[in-house]
C-alpha cells in the first residue's frame, strides 16, 4: 500500500443537544494514499459530512466533541496540532471544494475579492507576502487550470453573474488557489444537471493528475463513484462498513448495505431495467396542440422595448389515459412553465391545452378543473405548511370540494391508507416526519379531490435513493388503484428509463424528441438526446458500453459552455 | 450606480409631491374654518369673510391646490397664525435643533446596537446573549417619554451629572452660523467649551429617543448574524483558512447588517413621532416643540409645514439607507442599475 497522506483511526465524536449526548462516528478509520482518489459513501445522515468537517477543522465544538482517535495528516495529528499549526494548513494543505456552487459564494463580494482574501489570508499564516499584482496573477492562473479563459473577467464579476457550471468551476479553483496536497470534494457537481457533471468530474481527474493532488470524494452518487475513484469506503449510521477498490465494490458488494445501495441505484440499460408499459388507446386526457408561452419583461424603466423569453416553443403533445408519460430536460429547458401551463397557474401565449377533451379555456368553473388535475411538488418539506398539522393540510382541499366534517374525518384517514400511513399521524406537524413521509402526506393531498391526473414535479428528488426507491412503488400502486394518468417532470434520466411508459425530451424550449421509453433510451435520434444519455453516471462496465455514442462536435453544438461567459 | 441613484432620486420625488398633496387635503377635510379659527370666536362674521379672502379660502378647491403648490415651489408655505411669520421662517429657525436631535440618535443607534448586535451573536446562549435580550427588551418596552422623564430625575436632577432641559447653558454666548448644528458647528469654530456643553445637553433626550430603536435593531442584528453563520459560503471561508475576525466582519456583517438598516429606515417614522414628545420634555427648541404648539392651535398652515418636513426627513432618510444598501448588496444595484 502507498504512504498514506490522510489517516485517521478509531475516530469516535459525539454531538450534545439539549443535554442529550448522541454518538455520530463510531470507530471510523480511513486512509487515503499519496495521489490516491478515495470516495466515502453513504446516505444522508450517515455521518459522512461530519467526518469531512473534522477532518478539515470546522466542526462547531461544542455542541460536537471528539472523544477519541486521530486524524493525521502527513504524519502529523491534527487533533493534537496546535491552534496555529492547525489553521496553517487551511487551504494550503488541506482544501476543500463546497458542494453547492449557488450558495457557496458570499452574493455580496465580487469572486475576485473573494479569491485575493484566500490567497492573502494564506500568506498571512504561512509568514510570506506577495503584492496584489502576484496575488491577482495566481488567481488568475488558477482560473485558467480550470478551464475558465476569461479569468480577468470573472476576477470582477459578482457570483450571480456566472452560470452553475461555471461557478462550479470557480468553486474548484478557490480549492486549489493555495496549492494544496488533499482536496475534499463534496458532493461534486451533484447540483448541476448531469451534462455539467460530466464536464466537471473530468475536470477534477485531469486536476488529479495535473496538480499531483490526493482526493476524498463524498457523495452519495454512486455513478459518479464509479468515474472519480480508485478506492470505497462505505458508511452506515457513523460506521465504516465496507472498504473495497473501485472495481470489487462495483462487481462484488459484500455487505449487505452496500448491496442495497446498489440495487437501489436505477439501471439505464440492461436486465435490471424495468419496462413500464400502458395499452394505449386512443383516450387523450392531456392535448397539447402547438403552445407557446413567452415571457415579456420590460428592458428598463424608460424603455418601451421588451426582452422576449420564449420559455416553451411550438409543444405538441398527447398524454392518453394511465400513460406515465415523462418530461426531461435540463435546468432552463422549459419544463416547468409546461406544467404550470397544464395546471391553468399559466397561460399559454399561443396554442390550446386540452384536458380531458376539453379546452383549458372552457372550464370556467375552476372547482371542476381543480378536481380533475393535481399537482404534488419536488419538495415536501416546503410545500406542507409547517405550521398545520397534517390533518389540517387535507381538510383544504376537502373542503373545497364540499366535505362536511364527518366526511372530512373518514376521507382523511382513507387517504392515510392510501399512500400507507398510520392515522394517528393526522394530528403530527410536517417537522415531526420524514422527507419520504411528508411525500407521502403530500400525494395524498393531491389525492384527497378524487383527480384524474396527477403533475408529478421532481417527486423524488428531494429524497435519498431508498426511499425514493418506496415512493415510486406507492405511485405505481395507485396508478392502478385509481385508474390515474400522470405527468412526471423530472431531469433524472434513469428514473425515466425505469417508471414511465412514453418521455419527450425538452430542449430549449421545444420537444426535441419524444416516443416510446425504450426506443428513446436505445436509439436516440437527436443528438440532444444523446448527449443527456452518455452524460449519466451508471454503475457498471456493460451500461457505460450500451449508452448511445455523441461526437465532441456534436456536444459542443447542442450544450451550453460552462467554461465562457454567457 | 448612477441609474440606480437617479431612479431612487425621482421616485423620492414623487413621494414627497403625493406627500404634499394629500396633506393639504387632509387639511382641508378636517372640520371648521380656518379662518374661523384663526380669529377666534370672537370675531364677527364680516371679519372671518375678509380673513376667507385674505387666506384664499373663497377661492374654488383647485385654485387653492394650485396656489399652494407653487408656493411649495417657490418655499412659501404662508404665514402661521400663531406667530404671524411665514411658516418657512419658523421652520427653518427650529429646522436644526431637531436635524441634530435625531442625527445624534441615529448615531448611537447605529453605533450601539449592531456591535451589541454581533456580540450576542457570538456568544449566543451565554450570559452575554441573556444581558443584552434583557436590555433590549427594557429598551423596546419603555416609552421614550417615560425614559426622558426617569433619566431627567435620575441622572439631572439627583445626581446632576447632566442638565435638565434645553439645547445650551443659558450663560454661554454662541451662535451656529454654518449649519445650525451645534456640535459641527462648535467644532469648526473651535470653541471646545461650547462643544462639551451641547453634547451634555443632547445626551439625554437623545437617549431617550434611541432606546426602542436601539432594543430592536439589536434583536434583527443577532438573529440575521445567526442566520448568515449557518451558510455554506461562510463555513467555506473558515474550511478555507480565513481567520475567525475576518469572517466575522467581512462576510458576516456585510451580508447581515442589510435588515437592520432597513428596519432603522422604517423606524424612522416613529422617532420623529417620539421627538415630539422627548423634545417638549427636555424643552428642546426644535420643530417638535412648534409642531405641538400649532396643532393644540389648529394652525393650519404651520401643521402642514410641519408634516411636510417630517415628511421629508422619513423619505431622505430612507434615500440614504437603500443608498447604503446599494453598496453594499450589489445585488440591489444590479437588478435594478446595470441591466442595459
Amino acid at each position: 500500500m502507498m504512504e498514506p497522506i490522510l489517516d485517521i483511526s478509531g475516530l469516535n465524536l459525539s454531538f450534545t443537544t439539549y443535554g442529550k449526548r448522541t454518538q455520530v462516528l463510531h470507530d471510523v478509520s480511513l486512509r487515503v494514499g499519496k495521489g490516491e482518489r478515495v470516495a466515502l459513501i453513504g446516505q444522508s445522515g450517515s455521518g459522512k459530512t461530519v467526518t469531512m468537517r473534522a477532518i478539515i477543522g470546522t466542526l462547531p465544538i461544542p455542541p460536537a466533541k471528539i472523544e477519541g482517535g486521530v486524524i493525521q495528516f502527513e504524519g502529523r495529528d491534527l487533533l493534537q496540532m496546535a491552534k496555529v499549526e492547525r489553521n496553517r494548513l487551511k487551504g494550503t494543505g488541506i482544501s476543500i471544494i463546497m458542494q453547492d456552487p449557488l450558495l457557496s459564494f458570499n452574493p455580496v463580494l465580487t469572486i475576485g475579492r473573494q479569491m485575493d482574501d484566500i490567497v492573502r489570508y494564506a500568506d498571512v499564516r504561512l509568514g510570506s507576502k506577495r503584492n496584489s499584482g502576484l496575488r491577482k496573477a495566481t488567481i488568475l492562473d488558477t482560473l485558467q487550470k480550470v478551464r475558465l479563459p476569461d479569468g480577468a473577467q470573472i476576477y470582477d464579476a459578482y457570483p450571480m453573474m456566472l452560470s452553475g457550471g461555471m461557478r462550479q468551476r470557480v468553486l474548484i479553483a478557490m480549492a486549489l488557489l493555495n496549492k494544496p496536497r488533499l482536496l475534499i470534494a463534496d458532493e461534486p457537481g451533484t447540483a448541476l444537471d448531469v451534462t455539467t457533471q460530466k464536464e466537471i468530474l473530468k475536470l477534477l481527474n485531469q486536476l488529479v493528475k495535473e496538480e499531483n493532488l490526493s482526493l476524498l470524494l463524498i457523495t452519495h452518487n454512486l455513478g459518479v463513484v464509479r468515474e472519480i475513484s480508485d478506492r470505497v469506503y462505505v458508511m452506515e449510521n457513523g460506521h465504516i462498513v465496507e472498504e473495497a477498490t473501485r472495481k470489487d465494490i462495483f462487481e462484488q458488494p459484500r455487505h449487505a448495505y452496500t448491496k442495497k445501495l446498489m440495487t437501489s441505484v436505477l439501471p439505464l440499460y440492461g436486465k435490471r431495467v424495468r419496462n413500464f408499459e400502458n395499452n394505449r388507446q386512443s383516450d387523450p386526457k392531456i392535448e397539447i396542440q402547438g403552445v407557446t408561452k413567452e415571457f415579456r419583461g420590460k428592458v428598463s424603466f424608460f424603455s418601451k422595448k421588451y426582452r422576449v423569453v420564449r420559455a416553451v416553443d411550438n409543444v405538441n403533445l398527447q398524454i392518453e389515459n394511465g400513460d406515465i408519460f415523462g418530461i426531461a430536460g435540463e435546468s432552463g429547458s422549459g419544463k416547468t412553465t409546461l406544467a404550470k401551463m397544464l395546471l391553468a397557474l399559466h397561460s399559454p401565449t399561443d396554442g390550446q391545452i386540452k384536458i380531458d377533451g376539453r379546452p383549458l379555456s372552457n372550464f370556467s368553473n375552476s372547482r371542476e378543473f381543480r378536481r380533475l388535475i393535481q399537482i404534488v411538488y419536488q419538495n415536501p418539506g416546503s410545500s406542507l405548511n409547517p405550521k398545520r398539522t397534517v390533518t389540517q393540510a387535507l381538510t383544504v382541499p376537502l373542503k373545497f370540494c364540499g366535505y362536511d366534517s364527518t366526511q372530512i374525518k373518514s376521507r382523511i384517514s382513507e387517504l392515510l391508507d392510501m399512500v400507507d400511513l398510520p392515522k394517528s399521524y393526522a394530528s403530527m406537524y410536517p417537522h415531526e416526519l420524514s422527507g419520504g413521509q411528508k411525500q407521502r402526506v403530500a400525494i395524498a393531498r393531491a389525492l384527497s379531490v378524487n383527480p384524474k391526473i396527477l403533475v408529478l414535479d421532481e417527486p423524488t428528488s428531494a429524497l435519498d435513493v431508498l426511499i425514493q426507491n418506496t415512493v415510486i412503488e406507492l405511485l405505481l400502486r395507485l396508478r392502478e388503484e385509481l385508474n390515474l394518468t400522470y405527468v412526471f417532470i423530472s431531469h433524472d434520466l434513469s428514473l425515466m428509463r425505469n417508471f414511465c411508459n412514453r418521455v419527450a425530451i425538452m430542449f430549449r424550449g421545444q420537444i426535441c424528441e419524444q416516443g416510446e421509453t425504450r426506443e428513446i433510451f436505445t436509439d436516440p435520434q437527436h443528438a440532444y438526446t444523446r448527449a443527456l444519455l452518455s452524460s449519466i453516471p451508471v454503475i457498471s462496465e456493460q451500461e457505460e458500453q450500451q449508452k448511445p455514442k455523441v461526437t465532441d462536435a456534436e456536444r459542443q453544438a447542442v450544450l451550453a459552455s460552462s467554461t465562457a461567459l454567457k | 450606480m448612477a441609474f440606480y441613484l437617479a431612479k431612487r432620486t425621482l421616485s423620492l420625488l414623487l413621494v414627497l409631491f403625493g406627500l404634499a398633496i394629500l396633506i393639504f387635503i387632509i387639511a382641508r377635510i378636517v372640520p371648521g374654518d380656518p379662518a374661523r379659527i384663526a380669529l377666534g370666536p370672537l370675531a364677527t362674521a364680516n371679519q372671518v369673510l375678509e380673513m376667507r379672502h385674505e387666506m384664499g379660502l373663497d377661492k374654488p378647491f383647485i385654485v387653492q391646490l394650485w396656489d399652494y403648490l407653487s408656493g411649495l415651489f417657490r418655499g412659501d408655505l404662508g404665514k402661521s397664525f400663531l406667530t404671524s411669520r411665514p411658516v418657512m421662517q419658523d421652520i427653518v429657525g427650529a429646522l436644526p435643533a431637531t436635524f441634530e436631535l435625531v442625527l445624534f440618535t441615529i448615531i448611537l443607534q447605529i453605533t450601539i446596537s449592531i456591535p451589541l448586535g454581533v456580540i450576542a451573536a457570538i456568544y449566543r446562549d451565554t450570559w452575554v446573549d441573556n444581558i443584552s435580550r434583557v436590555i433590549s427588551l427594557i429598551g423596546v418596552v419603555t416609552p421614550g417619554f417615560v425614559l426622558a422623564i426617569i433619566l431627567q430625575l435620575v441622572a439631572s436632577y439627583k445626581f446632576q451629572f447632566f442638565p435638565v432641559t434645553g439645547r445650551l447653558d443659558a450663560g454661554i454666548d454662541y451662535e451656529a452660523t454654518y449649519t445650525g448644528l451645534l456640535i459641527i458647528d462648535s467644532l469648526i469654530d473651535g470653541r471646545w467649551d461650547v462643544l462639551g456643553d451641547a453634547l451634555r445637553h443632547i445626551i439625554l433626550p437623545s437617549i431617550a429617543l434611541a432606546a426602542a430603536g436601539i432594543g430592536q435593531v439589536m434583536r434583527i442584528t443577532r438573529s440575521s448574524m445567526i442566520e448568515v453563520s449557518g451558510r455554506d459560503f461562510i463555513e467555506a471561508s473558515r474550511a478555507y483558512g480565513i481567520p475567525e475576525r475576518v469572517v466575522r466582519f467581512r462576510y458576516m456583517l456585510r451580508i447581515a447588517c442589510v435588515a437592520p438598516l432597513t428596519i432603522l429606515g422604517l423606524e424612522f417614522a416613529s422617532l420623529i413621532g417620539n421627538a415630539f414628545i422627548v423634545e417638549f420634555v427636555f424643552s428642546w427648541p426644535g420643530i417638535a416643540s412648534y409642531g405641538v404648539r400649532t396643532i393644540l392651535e389648529k394652525d393650519l398652515n404651520a401643521v402642514i409645514g410641519v408634516v411636510l418636513v417630517s415628511g421629508v426627513f422619513f423619505v431622505v432618510a430612507n434615500l440614504t439607507i437603500d443608498i447604503i444598501l446599494g453598496f453594499i448588496d450589489p445585488r440591489n444595484r444590479l437588478r435594478e442599475g446595470a441591466e442595459k
